[in-house]
């Protein structure tokens, strides 16, 4: 499937309008907004994979801190995608044609997959349950995961 | 004069030889770089959740104390690495940076958050016993918590604008403005 065309006409809609026209606009409400939510979804896998690799937070259940982790990276992903199409949209057809822009969109695919199609279902029930290395490899592969999204966002200032 | 010495010291950092190394390296500048970003995960993400905890917002079940104390370590590790990398960064490009009004701002914030940090966790400790299996922190906890999220908020944003130059020092810039953004007359 072609999707030059989508990335041309992304740039030409009012998103991209408006983040190419104000510097300012594209500066806060895209890149500070993405950095804001990136920490704090950063934060959330962190918080809830280091407790299950027994790192932090040993004296609370761990069930407890990944339900809680996982609200503030739902709200987090919300802003994360909408600051990132608001930026993208503003420099599409460079997007298009930048690899770690791709790197990062597959990434965050396997990101996003990974944890309501693995992570979420297998955590739901009683961790006890759950043979203790399963899940610390769902941890460490969550950990590997969101820093793939992270670090391949980064370089895509980096390169084109 | 404070401008002007601090320009000096720019100057003067500028021509030593591991500042043009980190500049001039492709790798090395964008990996600092990288790691100062990424690190606001680690850094600030914990420190998010302990605020978020004194607000209410986040596991209000489990004591704040508890979370305060078990995220301070990795939480102050992030700080460390991001303290680092973020002195590596100005040691690359000192004359830009010290000649930006968006670093300068970023640096009272950075202060500010700093004795935020220092009186929230005096008044935590004082009063911990009364109130740390309560759901939301006492009122003064709680408004140290909020100033906490936009004081660091604030940090994030003036840290990503000092890429920008609309206010740098070769623009044409209103008087006090200059002087705010420690430009020099030649």
């Amino acid at each position: 499937m072609e999707l030059l065309p989508f990335f041309e006409w992304a740039e030409t809609s009012f998103l991209g309008y408006i983040g190419k026209t104000y510097g300012g606009v594209y500066a806060t409400f895209g890149q500070s907004i993405h950095l804001m939510a990136l920490a704090v979804l950063g934060g959330s896998v962190l918080v809830a994979d280091l407790r299950l690799l027994n790192v932090i937070l040993r004296d609370v259940p761990s069930q407890v801190v990944v339900e809680h982790a996982h609200k503030w990276f739902r709200v987090a992903l919300i802003f994360i995608l909408s600051s990132g199409v608001f930026m993208a949209a503003a420099v599409a057809q460079r997007m298009y044609y930048n690899d770690f822009f791709w790197a990062k969109m597959s990434a965050l695919l396997v990101g996003i997959v990974f944890v309501f199609a693995v992570k979420r279902p297998l955590l739901k029930g009683d961790h006890s349950q759950i043979n203790p290395t399963v899940i610390k490899l769902v941890a460490c592969a969550s950990l590997l995961v969101w820093f793939s999204v992270a670090a391949t966002g980064r370089w895509i200032g980096f390169s084109g | 004069m404070i401008n002007e010495l601090l320009l000096q010291f720019a100057e003067w950092l500028y021509n030593t030889g591991g500042s043009r190394a980190i500049e001039e390296s492709f790798y090395l500048y964008n990996w600092i770089e990288t790691t100062h970003v990424l690190t606001i995960m680690l850094c600030l993400g914990m420190l998010a959740f302990v605020d978020l905890r004194m607000l209410g917002y986040a596991m209000p079940g489990v004591s704040a104390s508890t979370i305060a104390d078990r995220v301070n370590v990795p939480m102050m590790i992030g700080f460390v690495i991001m303290f680092i990398t973020g002195v590596l960064l100005f040691y690359a490009k000192p004359v830009y940076t010290i000649q930006s009004i968006w670093f300068r701002i970023k640096m009272v914030l950075l202060l500010v958050a700093f004795f935020n940090a220092i009186r929230f966790h005096r008044h935590m400790k004082a009063s911990e016993s009364t109130w740390h299996n309560e759901p939301r922190a006492p009122l003064n906890l709680r408004i140290s918590a909020a100033l906490s999220l936009g004081l660091w908020a604030g940090v994030v944003t003036t840290g990503r604008l000092i890429a920008y130059d609309w206010f740098h020092c070769y623009r044409d810039l209103p008087a006090w403005l200059g002087v705010a953004a420690g430009c020099v007359a030649d």
